[in-house]
């Protein structure tokens, strides 16, 4: 990894985590072009919780991938810290996600055959600092259901061990793709605690993308997405508490 | 005009080709060995068959020492013969131009003015004898083909002590020498053994039977009772020298083609059914794995209102389209091997023409039980499917559920790394799938072990039979038996280091209801040239007054040492005497009996006589050594050791090549299958789980590792196995050939074991490679959107 960003000291709300600059990609060509990003300019500072709002196709998940480094764009730049993202081969975003990235899914993916504990620990096992298991479960309230398989688990208990496992490196980012899309309204404001609480006592940089609006009071910065730009930024003074959000 | 489901079909095949063409090629494996064996089995029955009828091959055969003519008159008068045939039958030496050492041979009278009534043969080229002539001879394919013999080639041969040249008029094959080979022996030697045929009379004066016959070919009524026209021959022939009449059951060419279509017989059976059983269950594995892919499809045509009935069939089409890929390749795969075994078996079996017949009712059998193991192999899973309520398929399948291994359990668990946990998770929670791997992987390995056996068995007879027990390089037998003097004569042929004469005489040896026909021979006890040793190849001592047999002849006799065996002889003054069994020996080829040879002269009352020897000989002379024994009269038999090891080597090696390229092929074939199976269904199970560990950060080859694991561990499970299973087969198979002809020693060699292990990790290696490859394509974003 030629241009791999390092570990930050500590947290300085003032230093840019991403930095994206004409951000665009194309999917297909001719008529079957379709332009899921389309020149997307956005900043994203350390310890910030952002909510990115939008209807189905707008382009939030591109953007995600794109964030994660799992996609790479079209056109344009994305620099974490000072690594330029949009230009880095498959081995070096795999290293960044491993060093830098946590993800948690709407399906939560954890891997079946493994307990919660050992779901985190397939994580700490290859991240260079990271906690250890136990305690980032404890960080999800989770320490009483440290041997139970996700078969075991309750969706909302599922997803809080996929959260313990996002976080259990330390990330610089906390990528969150709808993650209370497959959870009643009770579990799914358990699952948002969870992420809250993560974002501020360790101050990750938390994105989360949903269609639920209601989630926007939360945020930091609620960004809004339609034809794969951005089409409208709103800065809460306040951050709602997640337990006072209902839909 | 395809149904949509028809097409939906075809296209569901194109995306899993991979998987499809390996289920179908194993299958096919096991086709392929069913289509060539029958066939082979139809092509050497009807051929035979047809040959020992259309040339009359006679139901019993006798020999004698000399009876006039008039006998056979008698010997047809028996009820139940309806034809007979005498002749002469007479062992010669042969000088081929061109080779060195004497060939020897087999002469057989012809009548002179008609074609004989049994036994005809048929010419493959040339001319038959000039009736009257003299100076003409028939030689067997075989032979002539070995030595490059056409009509109007001359041969020397020496006739009761007489050299004699003769004119090639025709080469022939006979019904009676199908193989054409040495008494006793397991391989033809064609270059120096070969039949002839001569007119009667040249023959018969030669050794002064004119007017006589010493051997007799008889055919019987429908429903003549074998066994007891066998009985009044052998009263009738007693007088005359008879060495007792048998029937084709134990006529050695018969024997020999017998013992090869029963080895057939079992291969038709074997090998199918485990190739079958295993390509059943991949065939399982494949359509579970499409029906959970298909949950929702088959949820969406049962709320359409497509009936149970038709989605199994749908499915089961799916599985036939397997099958008759498979029986097209397996038919056209067998014949093809077919083919090749058939060149391979006109070497070793003589027919006017052998011709691969292909076993129609065979393809039906391929088709029934292709389709049998692929409907087990569907059928549950098709059904389990089908039965599941609309609503319910059209969620996704519940989480699975596992548990820690027993690995894990045993405490050991703690070292082990995460991704080691979920391979060996994942296999336990599939305990049929992982076991069916292992039997497919366990089954390739197995196979392989068995050509190589043969190889080194064949190997150890060569180095161990004729370096160790024999030591001589050359056996000499004699017209008749000769007192002592004799030896005195050879010693003085060009180059002899030492020589060990023996007496040999034909005997029957009884124990309680037991008896075996064979030669016993008489040598000097302590003798450095044809050693007596047993299994521990420890060399017996022939005592005073005792006999050596064959282990596998005590095993026929059900006698032990220490038990007297009755030895009735059979010529010269056919006395019967009791004598003891004194030890076993451990011999290859053929059944010996051996005693002391002035013990058993004592025994014979013939005083001190031979009627061969032994030699070794210094090697700068062994040409002349040879030119000189070709001219030394009453010599009726020559065996060079190199010449026989030589042919040994060569026919066994075609053979032994041919066979283990197609065990290779197939081999490769089941392990590059299995695996490859294996891998793709875990891929497509679990490929939502690869992808996600990819996108946590793990590495492409990380992610491999968590695949490569499973199949590494299953590999270490099926490969002990499967040297475990190949020992088995091994064994099987040279203990089916451990007959009275050959015995081969079961020799299992690290080398073989290695080369099994070898091919079957690089196959398996390689299908890896292709799987891993796949990974490349997995869809990360597309895993983390909702499950399958």
């Amino acid at each position: 990894m030629t241009n791999a960003p390092t570990q930050p000291a500590a947290v300085d709300v003032a230093r840019q985590v991403f930095q994206a600059r004409g951000l665009t990609k194309v999917y297909g060509t001719g008529t079957a072009e379709v332009r899921a990003l389309d020149g997307v300019n956005l900043d994203l500072p350390e310890g910030e919780l952002v909510v990115l709002l939008g209807p189905s196709g707008s382009g939030k998940t591109t953007l995600l991938n794109m964030l994660g480094g799992l996609d790479i764009p079209t056109d344009g730049t994305l620099l974490y810290r000072d690594f330029n993202l949009a230009e880095a081969g498959e081995e070096e975003r795999t290293l960044y996600r491993r060093e830098h990235v946590g993800f948690v899914f709407q399906f939560y993916n954890l891997i079946p055959s493994l307990t919660a504990r050992e779901n985190v620990a397939l994580i700490t096992e290859i991240a260079p600092d990271p906690m250890s298991p136990e305690e980032a479960l404890g960080l999800v309230q989770l320490k009483g259901r440290l041997d139970h398989f996700p078969a075991q688990l309750s969706g909302g208990e599922q997803q809080r061990v996929a959260i313990a496992r996002a976080i259990a490196k330390r990330p610089a980012v906390l990528l969150c793709d709808e993650p209370t899309g497959a959870l009643d309204v009770r579990t799914g404001i358990a699952v948002l605690e969870a992420i809250e609480q993560v974002n501020r006592q360790l101050g990750t940089l938390t994105v989360i993308i949903t269609h639920n609006a209601v989630m926007a009071d939360m945020a930091d910065r609620v960004i809004h997405f339609s034809d794969g730009r951005v089409h409208d930024t709103q800065r809460n003074h306040r951050r709602a508490p997640v337990s006072t959000l209902r839909w | 005009m395809l149904s949509n489901l028809d097409l939906k079909l075809i296209r569901d095949l194109g995306r899993m080709k991979g998987q499809a063409v390996a289920v179908s090629l194993v299958m096919a494996c096991g086709l392929a060995m069913l289509v060539m064996s029958r066939s082979l089995i139809r092509s050497f029955e009807e051929t035979r068959s047809e040959y020992y009828e259309s040339h009359r091959f006679a139901h019993l055969f006798a020999h004698l020492k000399r009876a006039p003519a008039a006998i056979a008159a008698q010997v047809a008068a028996i009820p139940g013969v309806s034809t007979v045939q005498p002749g002469i039958s007479v062992q010669v030496t042969l000088d081929i131009p061109g080779l060195d050492e004497p060939a020897s041979g087999l002469v057989r009278s012809l009548p002179e003015f008609a074609p004989p009534e049994l036994n005809r043969l048929f010419l493959r080229a040339g001319d038959w004898l000039t009736p009257g002539g003299r100076g003409e001879v028939l030689v067997g394919e075989a032979f002539a083909e070995a030595n490059q013999l056409r009509p109007g080639d001359s041969v020397t041969m020496l006739l009761n002590g007489r050299l004699q040249g003769f004119k090639i008029k025709g080469i022939v094959l006979s019904p009676e020498f199908i193989f054409e080979s040495r008494p006793g022996a397991a391989l033809p030697d064609n270059r120096t053994y070969g039949i002839f045929w001569m007119n009667y009379e040249p023959l018969a004066r030669a050794f002064d039977l004119y007017g006589a016959f010493n051997h007799l070919a008889l055919r019987l009524d429908a429903g003549a009772e074998e066994q007891g026209v066998i009985a009044a021959i052998d009263r009738l022939l007693i007088p005359y020298g008879g060495q007792g009449a048998y029937g084709r059951a134990d006529h050695p060419s018969h024997i020999r083609l017998s013992d090869e279509i029963r080895v057939l017989a079992t291969l038709s059976i074997g090998f199918p059914t485990v190739f079958l059983s295993v390509a059943a269950f991949m065939t399982n594995a494949m359509i579970s794995r499409l029906l959970s892919l298909q949950r929702e499809q088959i949820a969406i045509l049962k709320a359409f209102g497509f009936r149970n009935g038709q989605i199994i069939a749908h499915y089961l089409k799916f599985a036939l389209l397997l099958v008759g890929t498979a029986v097209c390749v397996g038919t056209l795969g067998g014949i093809g091997l077919g083919h090749r075994l058939v060149v391979m078996y006109r070497i070793f079996f003589r027919f006017p023409s052998l011709e691969f017949q292909l076993d129609r009712s065979t393809l039906w059998i391929a088709l029934a039980v292709g389709t049998g193991a692929a409907l087990v192999g569907v059928l549950g899973a098709v059904r389990r499917a089908a039965r599941i309520p609309p609503a319910e398929a059209m969620r996704p399948e519940p989480p699975s559920s596992y548990r820690p291994s027993v690995v894990e359990r045993t405490g050991v668990g703690n070292l082990l790394p995460n991704t080691f946990r979920i391979s060996i998770r994942n296999l336990e929670r599939k305990p049929m799938q992982a076991l069916f791997t292992v039997a497919g992987l366990a089954l390739s390995t197995g196979i392989l072990i068995i050509p190589n056996a043969l190889r080194d068995s064949v190997a150890e007879v060569l180095e161990f039979e004729w370096d160790v027990v024999q030591r001589e390089d050359i056996n000499v037998g004699l017209l008749e038996p000769w007192d002592e003097t004799v030896i005195h004569t050879l010693r003085q042929l060009p180059g002899v280091v030492s020589i060990e004469p023996f007496r040999g005489t034909a005997v029957r040896i009884l124990h309680g209801h037991h008896r075996r026909q064979l030669s016993l021979r008489g040598m000097a006890s302590g003798g450095i040239h044809d050693r007596v040793v047993d299994a521990r190849n420890r060399e017996i001592p022939l005592p005073e007054d005792g006999l050596v047999v064959s282990s596998k002849l005590a095993e026929i006799l059900e006698a032990r040492p220490g038990d007297l065996l009755r030895v009735e002889v059979l010529e010269g003054r056919r006395r019967t005497f009791d004598v003891r069994l004194t030890g076993l020996s451990e011999d290859m080829a053929g059944m010996s009996a051996r005693m002391e040879r002035r013990a058993l002269n004592r025994l014979l009352g013939e005083g001190d006589m031979v009627n061969g020897a032994s030699f070794t000989v210094d090697h700068a002379l062994w040409v002349p050594f040879l030119h000189a024994l070709k001219r030394v009269p009453r010599v009726s038999w020559v065996a060079v050791k190199e010449s026989l090891r030589e042919n040994f080597r060569k026919t066994t090696a075609a053979s032994i090549n041919l066979i283990q390229s197609i065990y290779m092929v197939f081999a490769i074939v089941v392990a590059f299958g299995v695996v490859y199976n294996k891998a793709r269904i875990s891929l497509a199970e679990r490929g939502r789980e690869l992808a996600t560990l990819r996108v946590i950060g793990f590495s492409e080859r990380e992610v491999a590792t968590v695949l490569i694991l499973e199949l590494v561990m299953l590999s270490a499970m099926a490969v002990p196995a499967g040297l475990l299973l190949g020992t088995g087969f091994a064994t099987g198979i040279i203990h089916s050939v451990n007959t009275e002809t050959v015995r081969l020693p079961l020799m299992l060699t690290a080398g073989n074991y290695t080369f099994a292990v070898l091919v079957v990790t690089v196959a398996s290696g390689l299908s890896m490679m292709v799987v891993v490859r796949a990974l490349r394509q997995l869809d990360l974003v597309g895993a983390l959107k909702a499950p399958e």
